[in-house]
């Protein structure tokens, strides 16, 4: 190679791409392990045989046939943390979120209006993941699941 | 154990995408939806969601690398992502819905989708690449200007640093908006319309086009919350999946040094034709509109 000079990269460039590297490993990693648990038979909050009964179905149909309940919001990932594909899911979450912990991380670096637009960009993405009340739905049903152990 | 065959067959299935995709730079989830949507017997709102996961760790895997090579470009992508973030979402929203709300929309959905894909083919036929397209200064628009867009990288083929800016900024912002609705709809990531528009558009290096199209697919994964939060997202579809395409796109990496792109470009071609027609059919057929042609409508 005879670059007479090393390429310039943006500081906010290496902090996101670290950061990226660290969580990408950490979501792929308690993806796996779990599903590998649930594979195995391992406390599955549905089991494989009935996946393999409505799998074909809508996902709405699909909750219904199997737990008998629709399916809203996060609560069914952190309500069921016990079971192993429910503990799956963190993985998945983890690697949605990851992006934005990047451009959080290449925020702290950047200057000017590239810190402005990466923290937008991150407001944007906090308000498209709580969209559609996704986390209102499941935050309610927390709340409901709560307010019956409270009762009881 | 009659469940086992086919998370082993999306394991294989997605080992094979996953070795092609290298090799003919068609991204995974643009061959995963359509062919798996037609093969395997799940919902298509699983696949999609499956889909989605599988594009977005995908580019999570490997844009680490080629932002550190200078390729992948965070100024392009600090300007696209908030846009983009936001019409993934809504169009995963509304791909679901479309699903849910009526009993013929997963059938609207099977024709939307190999409408899609006839889309992709033609874009695929009849667009050019340019390898080292030239921005004139008076030909960048005021943002690039204004945000001082560019980039430079090291390019072995001519043995020196490449540096380049971008033009048509406002176009293209607009542009990615109607892209991350249809990659959050189908769930079919996005680098098929990406590199385009990055490439003839934006003006930008073919390679470092592709390489900032991986970057802007992460921008998409909010929607894997839309798909997680109505259940779509199952772990004996996607994690099957998600290995398959890792270990498949090691080996393609492999691949791609000793087999001609050409004849793969082709091989591509020909099965997202058949797969935009099979879906097509598929669907007007669950619609009632055609009388039945394919066996196993679900």
């Amino acid at each position: 190679m005879s670059k007479d000079r090393e390429i310039v990269v943006d500081d906010m460039g290496l902090a996101f791409a670290k950061t990226m590297t660290i969580f990408t490993i950490v979501g792929v990693v308690l993806m796996v392990i779990p599903a590998i648990a649930y594979f195995m038979g391992i406390n599955q909050y549905v089991s494989l045989t009935e996946a393999h009964k409505y799998w074909n179905m809508s996902a709405s149909e699909f909750w219904m046939h199997v737990t008998g309940k629709k399916i809203t919001g996060y609560a069914w990932i952190f309500n069921n943390l016990d079971k192993t594909d429910c503990l799956s899911m963190i993985g998945v979450l983890i690697l949605m979120i990851t992006p934005l912990l990047s451009m959080l991380a290449g925020a702290v670096k950047a200057k000017g209006t590239y810190r402005i637009l990466l923290l937008v960009a991150s407001l944007v993405f906090i308000a498209s993941i709580l969209a559609k009340s996704a986390v209102v739905a499941g935050a309610k049903a927390g709340a409901k699941a709560v307010k019956a152990k409270v009762g009881k | 154990m009659d469940w086992l065959f086919w998370p082993l067959f999306m394991f294989v299935f997605t080992l094979l995408i996953g070795i092609i995709s290298p090799v003919s730079g068609v991204g995974g989830g643009v061959l995963y939806v359509p062919l798996a949507t037609v093969i395997t017997p799940f919902s298509v709102d699983f696949i999609r969601g499956a889909g989605l996961v599988m594009a977005v760790t995908s580019a999570l895997s490997s844009v680490p690398y080629l932002i550190r090579k200078g390729l992948a470009n965070i100024r392009i992508f600090a300007i696209i992502a908030p846009v983009m973030v936001v019409t993934s979402v809504v169009g995963g929203w509304v791909g679901l819905w479309v699903t849910n709300a009526y009993p013929s929309g997963k059938y609207v959905i099977k024709v939307l989708l190999g409408a899609i894909i006839l889309l992709v083919f033609f874009i695929m036929i009849l667009s050019k690449r340019v390898e080292f397209p030239e921005v004139r200064e008076e030909e960048r628009d005021s943002i690039s200007k204004k945000l001082n867009i560019w980039g430079e990288y090291y390019e072995p083929g001519l043995d020196k640093i490449v540096e380049y800016t971008t033009k048509n900024t406002p176009i293209a912002i607009v542009t990615f908006a109607v892209i991350g609705f249809v990659a959050g709809m189908f769930g079919l990531g996005a680098g098929w319309a990406n590199v385009p528009v990055l490439n003839l558009l934006m003006g930008v290096p073919i390679k470092v086009a592709t390489a900032t199209s991986m970057l802007i697919i992460t921008a998409n994964a909010p929607a894997i919350g839309i798909y997680m939060t109505k259940g779509a997202i199952l772990p004996l579809i996607v994690v099957p999946s998600i290995l398959g395409i890792t270990i498949g796109a090691r080996i393609g990496a492999k691949v791609a040094e000793i087999i001609k792109p050409k004849f793969v470009r082709w091989l591509v071609l020909a099965i997202l034709f058949i797969a935009g027609v099979l879906n097509i059919i598929k669907g007007l057929q669950g619609m009632q509109v055609i009388p039945p042609i394919l066996p196993g409508v679900s």
